[in-house]
């Protein structure tokens, strides 16, 4: 009877092409969106993972990453001093003007990093020694800094070559890759020092302390004990990432119209996908009614018809999510537009998937239940 | 049949393309561990600050007396010097002729003291001749006198040449002084650890620079700048270390000295002299041991002063 079930589905190849297209359409829709969704959103925290540490500690007033408000430099001696603290170190971030040779300027994210310890460094360096920064006027960039602030496409800048920051020749020492800036900018490092050469005077500089918990404490319990000691404001990697994305949703409308953008997919997708099916129900009841007539239960109907919808239910979702990951794929490697697919997603998109499905089964099945039996015959 | 269907495979292949790439996204690398050792503090309870090596005894900022070009330099960066020896003259053409002067005057005046001094001697023989003629009145009372007039005259003329001399030898003494004044000289033992100045450059009164920094470096103290508001954390005679900057596995053991009474405004470590400053910093001297890897005056350093488990700041909260 259940190869019956998957005959009646299959028989029909238009219908079929229809219903799977149907499914298809609406899981690439809530997948891919998704996914552009949350990849913006990690852009919004990009510094995070081009910087890593795990106490961030920055003034009591700032909620999110981009936007830091500097403190003053014996501030890192402050929470040095702080019980539970075992080591930190003072870190730079600004966005400054960098000016190529032939006169264009283009806006870097600068980033100082602590000299000797070099804590805060990008994870992956492609080329090139970080330790060379503590020559002076070097700076490492990023794959994007290269495209940037390169004379022309034949000539890509390369370890050696200068450029110039707020009219301060910089030699570039290495290439290193990073996540996409928020605001698009590549990221440029240097050592903290000379950050504080490279960027135009203000009256404070340092942007963040970068600490570690010392042995036997967690993270949290030191970023607390700091509060506690200095009334600065440390946070954890995770609350600082929660904090930021916080900001983004009570600050922009990024998350408002990405949202509507979702919902409506998610409808659109629903009613496309519920409805396909419904039809392809109603469609075959002349032969579920024949299937009754001839003494098949309305347990075994209900189960037929479960098994077709979820039979392109996950063969809708397969093209679904398979159409998005080609769309990641040529995304990721051009870096933009932002994607991310937390494997929550597509679980999501399934579950969902297979609850339209259900819900649109479910129609059928209380179809089927009051269906006649003799509505065949009559004709 | 269903496996007969493409759809069936091209949505298996999606599914495990989405897994591949959830996998692959998921994959951040580790946070990098530091490229050197950062300083770490010993203690449970530390007080941390930015230390500066410098001298023992502090370091002397040698001045001119006077502005003027600089004639010669006896010394040079890393010269040991003793106390009193010569570090510098500033240019002595002037003084040197002003001397030269004073001293031909005072010679041409010696001279004439000379020849006055032969015609008093004429003058007194002649007196006394007259005289002796007088008592046996062959000369008159009025040669007489006449001849003690000029001997008188002679005498008052020799005293003047001589109140003059002596004037003169005080104006060769104070062209020798400003002579020896334009010298400067060590005023104390040590190592001269910076030089500013070359020949031929204008040694001001209020230069931007000291002329050259004199210190003792035999012995070397630390003077560690704690933030003003961990100040009362800050305990005497605790123990310390220190790190330099660039090596933090050799701790460096510190003595403690003294806890400056006045707060001062932190000194711009950037050596930038526009840096607007807002914090006070205490100070506390340190004396350390010279540890095998060389060290120099002006090295800044990382310190860690041990804090006593009493010592807590007051909560405001």
């Amino acid at each position: 009877m259940y190869r019956l079930a998957l005959k009646m589905l299959l028989g029909d190849r238009a219908k079929y092409i229809m219903l799977v297209g149907g499914l298809t359409f609406a899981s690439l829709l809530m997948t891919q969106q998704c996914a552009v969704f949350f990849g913006l959103l990690s852009w919004t925290t990009s510094h995070m993972r081009n910087m890593r540490a795990s106490i961030w500690v920055v003034d009591p007033k700032v909620e999110q990453i981009n936007e830091i408000k500097p403190m003053r430099d014996t501030d890192v001696n402050r929470v040095r001093s702080v019980t539970g603290v075992e080591f930190a170190v003072p870190l730079y971030t600004g966005v400054i003007q960098a000016r190529i040779a032939d006169g264009s300027f283009k806006p870097v994210e600068m980033i100082g990093l602590d000299a000797t310890t070099l804590v805060g460094r990008p994870p992956r360096i492609l080329s090139g020694r970080l330790e060379d920064l503590r020559r002076p006027n070097t700076v490492m960039i990023d794959e994007l800094a290269v495209q940037r602030l390169s004379l022309s496409k034949d000539h890509p800048l390369r370890i050696g070559d200068t450029f110039e920051i707020n009219d301060r020749e910089a030699r570039v020492i290495g290439i290193c890759r990073t996540d996409r800036h928020f605001f698009g900018y590549p990221y440029v490092y240097t050592s903290y020092d000379q950050a504080l050469q490279f960027a135009p005077r203000t009256r404070k500089m340092l942007s963040i302390v970068l600490a570690e918990p010392a042995p036997g404490w967690t993270a949290t319990q030191t970023a607390r004990q700091i509060e506690k000691e200095t009334q600065l404001k440390a946070y954890t990697e995770d609350e600082f990432e929660k904090s930021t994305i916080r900001w983004f949703f009570l600050n922009t409308g990024i998350p408002a119209s990405f949202g509507t953008t979702i919902l409506l997919g998610f409808i659109v997708g629903m009613a496309v996908s519920g409805q396909t099916f419904y039809s392809f129900v109603l469609e075959n009841l002349k032969h579920l009614g024949a299937l009754k007539a001839m003494g098949a239960s309305n347990g075994l109907l209900a189960r037929m018809l479960l098994l077709q919808a979820f039979t392109v239910g996950m063969i809708g979702y397969g093209l679904g999510v398979g159409l998005t990951v080609l769309f990641g794929l040529a995304v990721l490697k051009k870096g933009q537009p932002p994607f991310l697919m937390p494997y929550q997603l597509p679980l999501f998109t399934l579950v969902v998937i297979l609850i339209i499905c259900a819900f649109a089964a479910l129609l059928g099945i209380r179809k089927i239940y009051k269906l006649e039996p003799a509505v065949v015959f009559r004709g | 049949m269903l496996f007969k269907r493409v759809s069936f495979y091209l949505s298996m292949t999606g599914i495990i393309g989405v897994v591949l790439l959830v996998h692959q996204l998921r994959q951040t690398p580790p946070r990098p561990v530091p490229v050197q050792e950062p300083a770490r503090s010993p203690y449970t309870n530390s007080v941390a600050a930015t230390g500066i090596i410098e001298a023992a005894r502090e370091n002397v900022k040698i001045g001119a007396p006077k502005g003027g070009l600089i004639q010669k330099i006896f010394v040079e960066a890393g010269s040991r010097v003793k106390i009193g020896e010569p570090l510098l003259e500033l240019d002595s053409r002037e003084t040197r002729a002003q001397l030269a002067a004073m001293q031909a005057q005072l010679e041409a005046m010696q001279a004439s003291l000379h020849s006055e001094k032969v015609l008093a001697a004429d003058a007194a023989d002649q007196f006394e001749r007259t005289e002796n003629l007088a008592r046996q009145n062959v000369a008159s009372v009025d040669e007489r006198t006449r001849k003690q007039f000029a001997l008188q005259s002679m005498e008052a003329r020799v005293a003047k040449i001589e109140a003059d001399i002596k004037a003169a030898t005080a104006q060769v003494e104070l062209a020798q002084t400003n002579l020896e004044v334009l010298v400067v000289r060590a005023p104390r033992d040590g190592t001269i650890l910076q030089l500013n100045v070359r020949e031929g450059e204008y040694a001001g009164l209020t230069p931007t620079e000291p002329l050259m920094i004199l210190g003792d470096t035999d012995r070397l103290q630390i003077r560690a700048d704690v933030d003003e508001q961990n100040a009362p954390l800050v305990v005497a005679k605790q123990p310390a270390v220190a790190f330099l900057k660039g090596d933090t596995r050799n701790p460096i053991p510190l003595h403690f000295v003294r806890i400056e009474p006045y707060v001062v405004p932190k000194r711009s470590l950037t050596g930038d002299s526009s840096e607007r400053v807002d914090t006070r910093v205490l100070q506390i001297i340190f004396e350390l041991e010279r540890p095998t890897t060389p060290l120099y005056v002006g090295q800044q350093m990382d310190v860690f002063i041990q804090r006593p488990d009493g010592a807590v700041l007051a909560q405001s909260r």
